[in-house]
């Protein structure tokens, strides 16, 4: 942020903070009555520092026109943690991801019910601008999606849309050696993405995402196109970074969960016997270990376990 | 409901099977033990000591087995706790075994003793609760009784207390003459033995309990409170829990 050049962007940026401060102020209360439902975060344990606290869900639920996809979210995420979200296909654990930066925005019909504060700040306000959401709240997808330009040019391509043009060296340096690339790619930063492989253009893209400086990483099974030691890589560079990011994680592999995250949250999905519709639904969240060691709720156990309902 | 991993399930519903036959070995070894003891029969306490070797294959075959599906089939949540109670209970038993040997040898280092009826009506007894307890800890296993599993240590006690009454007997014995230095020093062992079979029973108890409810006696006491002091509450999981904190 405070090496950005004065922008239309720096500008947006700035309203947004603004909108932030506001709804973090007793104007909450006065918005709240017009329906756009912001609540300040409260201290939720005396264990837990308010500052760890990156986004608060309460009762979300996202929405396709009528259709509900997914409800019952209540999840609280905290900083410097790796959070796993499973659950069978058509869970709505993708979807859930997605809200979490707005990129359900993109799809016309999709709107979202419920609160969804990210610092204490409604992420749905009217006032925040999605594109800061984005910046401060990164994605990295489930198949590596390198720009066709050269590997320098992709990790550089947020700062300088940002409007940043001085240091862009060494943010690419920085962005690169974060991601564990750098020894691979410090000679040819000017060849094309493309060429990498499979695994390195993954970790391209999460280099790409974290030359922005965002807080959040959201990972979109961001593994299932890879091999296992390319994975295991990713792995092992989650556990390097999440002390600087917060990482949410979209996985099909329980074992993926069971290894990197701190906290899982497990989703099912219940299809309505008369419209054949199917709802996902956020059946239990806690501690990794506790989760897959002795989970609560039945039907965690049974997904777990490969028995299913 | 669909079984999406049957061979699986099927698997360790075999290793249940052979842990419930290696407890059958354990509760047949111990009377046996206790029959060559009382009749002074060495050719049956053999018997008994060659016989552990089918029991140590069993154990090891059981725990051979549990390894392949960990490193196979990544338990989680029950099937965990099943695979890690089977390893436990199966060393549990195997020790049990051990046990009804060490009774074994001890008569051989003190045979040609005379025990009187007393002496021999509490060794009787002492088998009879270290059978019963064995049994006991094998049917809360098979049938997840969690109710009898936690009533184990009650029912140890019995044991205990037989152990006692049966050492100060046999200390009298010594002083009136009945028993040598040497044959009571080995009839104390041979009591500790029965006792210790009991003790088994009542681990396997617990370990029951963590099977089925994934909370074991030891959860809570002492060690798990310094565990909690040292490295925080990480396993429990409330740290989120807004309803609870909320209510507080």
């Amino acid at each position: 942020m405070v090496n950005l050049t004065p922008s239309e962007q720096t500008r947006v940026n700035e309203a947004m903070l603004k909108g932030m401060r506001v709804s973090a102020d007793e104007e909450a209360a006065e918005l709240k009555n017009d329906g756009a439902a912001i609540t300040a975060s409260e201290p939720v344990d005396a264990e837990f520092d308010p500052e760890d606290l990156v986004f608060d869900a309460s009762d979300l639920s996202v929405f396709y026109g009528d259709f509900r996809a997914v409800r019952d979210v209540n999840m609280l995420i905290k900083r410097n943690e790796i959070t796993a979200l499973i659950g069978p296909s058509g869970c709505g654990k993708s979807t859930v991801l997605r809200s979490f930066n707005r990129m359900n925005d993109l799809i016309p019909t999709a709107r979202v019910q419920g609160n969804l504060l990210y610092r204490g700040v409604d992420l749905y306000d009217p006032r925040v601008d999605p594109v800061e959401v984005r910046r401060r709240i990164g994605m990295v997808f489930q198949k590596p999606n390198p720009f066709p330009k050269s590997i320098y040019d992709n990790v550089a391509y947020g700062p300088r849309v940002a409007g940043r043009k001085k240091g862009l060296d060494d943010v690419v340096e920085s962005s690169l050696k974060k991601a564990a690339l750098w020894d691979e790619v410090k000679d040819r930063l000017q060849e094309s993405a493309i060429g990498l492989s499979g695994g390195q253009q993954q970790r391209l893209s999460i280099a790409r995402a974290i030359a922005v400086d965002p807080e959040v990483l959201l990972m979109d099974e961001p593994c299932s196109a890879l091999d296992p030691i390319a994975t295991a890589r990713i792995e092992e560079l989650m556990a390097e970074i999440k002390d600087e990011y917060t990482i949410l994680i979209v996985t099909h592999n329980m074992q993926q969960a069971a290894r990197v995250s701190d906290r899982t949250a497990f989703f099912s999905v219940e299809v309505d016997e008369t419209s054949d519709r199917r709802t996902g639904l956020l059946v239990e969240y806690t501690t990794t270990e506790k989760l897959f060691s002795n989970p609560d709720d039945d039907r965690t156990e049974n997904y777990i376990t490969g028995r299913f309902g | 409901m669909v079984e999406l991993r049957g061979n699986f399930h099927e698997e360790l519903d075999a290793v249940r099977d052979l842990i419930v036959t290696l407890a059958a070995h354990v509760t047949e070894a111990i009377p046996r033990a206790t029959e060559a003891l009382i009749d002074n029969d060495l050719q049956l306490a053999q018997e008994v000591i060659q016989r552990d070797i089918e029991l140590d294959v069993l154990s090891l075959q059981i725990e051979e087995r549990c390894y392949a599906l960990i490193a196979l089939q990544q338990p989680m949540a029950s099937d965990m706790r099943s695979i890690v109670t089977a390893m436990k209970i199966n060393g549990e038993y195997e020790r049990s075994g051990d046990l009804a040997v060490n009774i074994c040898k001890g008569l051989r280092r003190s045979y040609g003793m005379t025990l009187s009826p007393a002496l021999r009506g509490l060794i009787t007894s002492m088998n009879e609760e270290a059978v019963r307890l064995t049994r006991l800890s094998v049917d809360a296993y098979a049938e997840r009784d969690v109710g009898l599993a936690a009533a184990l240590p009650d029912i140890d006690d019995r044991l205990d207390d037989l152990q006692v009454d049966f050492i100060q007997a046999i200390f009298s014995a010594h002083q009136n003459g009945e028993l040598q230095l040497q044959e009571t020093v080995q009839l104390a062992l041979i009591a500790r033995f029965y006792e210790r079979i009991g003790d088994h029973a009542v681990n396997i108890g617990e370990r029951v309990l963590y099977m089925v409810t994934g909370e074991s006696p030891e959860s809570v006491g002492e060690a798990r409170d310094k565990l909690a002091e040292e490295f925080g509450h990480a396993i429990d999981g409330d740290l989120f829990d807004v309803d609870e904190a909320e209510s507080e």
